[in-house]
């Protein structure tokens, strides 16, 4: 199989470069990371980061012939020769495939991505009905692998503004659970007009979502919550 | 992007990125926009001087040979149908309604295809 894949190495001081490979998948390479562990023991200078190989982890995010997508889910079967690997588009990067995601995870942070429930703890667990719970279906697997963020036009040009479509999904998500408080706080901090409002419903994040999220809706969400409270 | 005084590369060359249908159709309402603006003064002026009498009329038809009447009336069409349409998506997308990625997709096309056969129709105007 013939790759392509973007190369730069920090220690050198030279510009990026395309590599090409070429490397024979064998039997039981249903993956593309599955060809990119193979490739390292030809080449042990290649950086990406991977770890649980099944979609979980989200580490090895990259962009796969012009797409964001994750290797490990991306099946050998189909993919275009050659096929070529770029880091993930908008990002700084850190060495080959590796990129620096940093402000990403400092949006993440900004939303408080955790439980606020104010009042005394319950003796048991906090409870909800059914309904509530489904409520966080296509919200609660988000796996932080910037796939979508990293695909998106509005976070290209202000990553430091916009909290990108990551950031909104998972804020929405602490906003849809019935058992948060602090829903009018949270959509204080995102009622503004970079944080939320610079995204255009272009829609890049769903076209790529690995785990099939839908970050544009989780966006449309917020935007109705706030315009409900103001009417 | 990298802040300023980062001298790590950035990723980010738009011609080797695969845009989803819904992006082409973004950025194209953005470049319908900026032709509508940059052709609105001109438009009005000429509006203007086209009222104005017979005479003048037929100066202003002089001063743009007919084959360039067609090529602008063509790219103005298109960009007003395309412009129109998106915007008209964009706006019931805010609200909700279309905005499952699978008719996202649909009106996408849609709105390139009906542009397109704005210009076309426009086109055929211009040379019958």
């Amino acid at each position: 199989m013939k790759l392509s894949i973007y190369r730069f190495n920090p220690e050198t001081g030279d510009r990026p470069r395309m590599q090409a490979y070429e490397i024979e998948a064998e039997a039981g390479d249903k993956k593309l990371l599955d060809l990119l562990m193979r490739l390292r023991t030809v080449d042990d200078s290649l950086a990406f980061r991977r770890s649980c190989r099944e979609g979980v982890c989200g580490s090895d995010a990259m962009n796969i012939n012009g797409r964001n997508g994750l290797a490990c889910l991306t099946a050998l079967d189909g993919l275009a020769e050659p096929v070529v690997l770029r880091p993930l588009p908008g990002f700084p990067v850190i060495r080959d495939l590796i990129v620096d995601m940093t402000q990403f995870f400092a949006h993440y942070h900004s939303i408080k991505p955790y439980l606020i429930a104010d009042g005394p703890p319950p003796e048991r667990e906090r409870l909800q009905t059914p309904e509530q719970r489904a409520r966080l279906d296509g919200l609660y697997e988000c796996i932080l692998c910037a796939c979508c963020s990293a695909f998106c036009p509005s976070y290209w040009w202000n990553p430091d503004k916009f909290i990108g479509p990551s950031g909104l999904l998972q804020a929405y998500r602490f906003i849809a659970d019935s058992r948060d408080t602090a829903t009018a706080e949270r959509l204080d901090y995102l009622d503004d007009v970079y944080r939320l409002y610079r995204c255009r419903t272009i829609m890049n994040c769903t076209e790529v979502c690995p785990k099939g999220l839908s970050p544009s809706h989780a966006i449309e969400r917020i935007r109705l919550a706030l315009l409900q409270r103001s009417s | 992007m990298a802040k300023p005084g980062d001298s790590r590369p950035v990723f980010l060359d738009l011609f080797r990125i695969r845009f989803p249908i819904g992006a082409i159709a973004s950025i194209l309402h953005r470049v319908s926009g900026v032709l509508l603006f940059l052709a609105l003064p001109p438009l009005a002026l000429g509006l203007e001087m086209s009222l104005r009498g017979e005479a003048q009329f037929e100066a202003l038809r002089s001063l743009l040979p007919a084959p360039w009447r067609i090529v602008l009336g063509t790219i103005l069409a298109w960009a007003a149908t395309h412009h129109l349409l998106a915007g008209i998506r964009h706006l019931l997308m805010d609200v909700g309604v279309g905005s499952a990625l699978g008719t996202a997709r649909a009106s996408a096309r849609a709105v390139l295809a009906i542009a397109l056969l704005a210009a076309l129709f426009a086109a055929w105007r211009g040379l019958s």
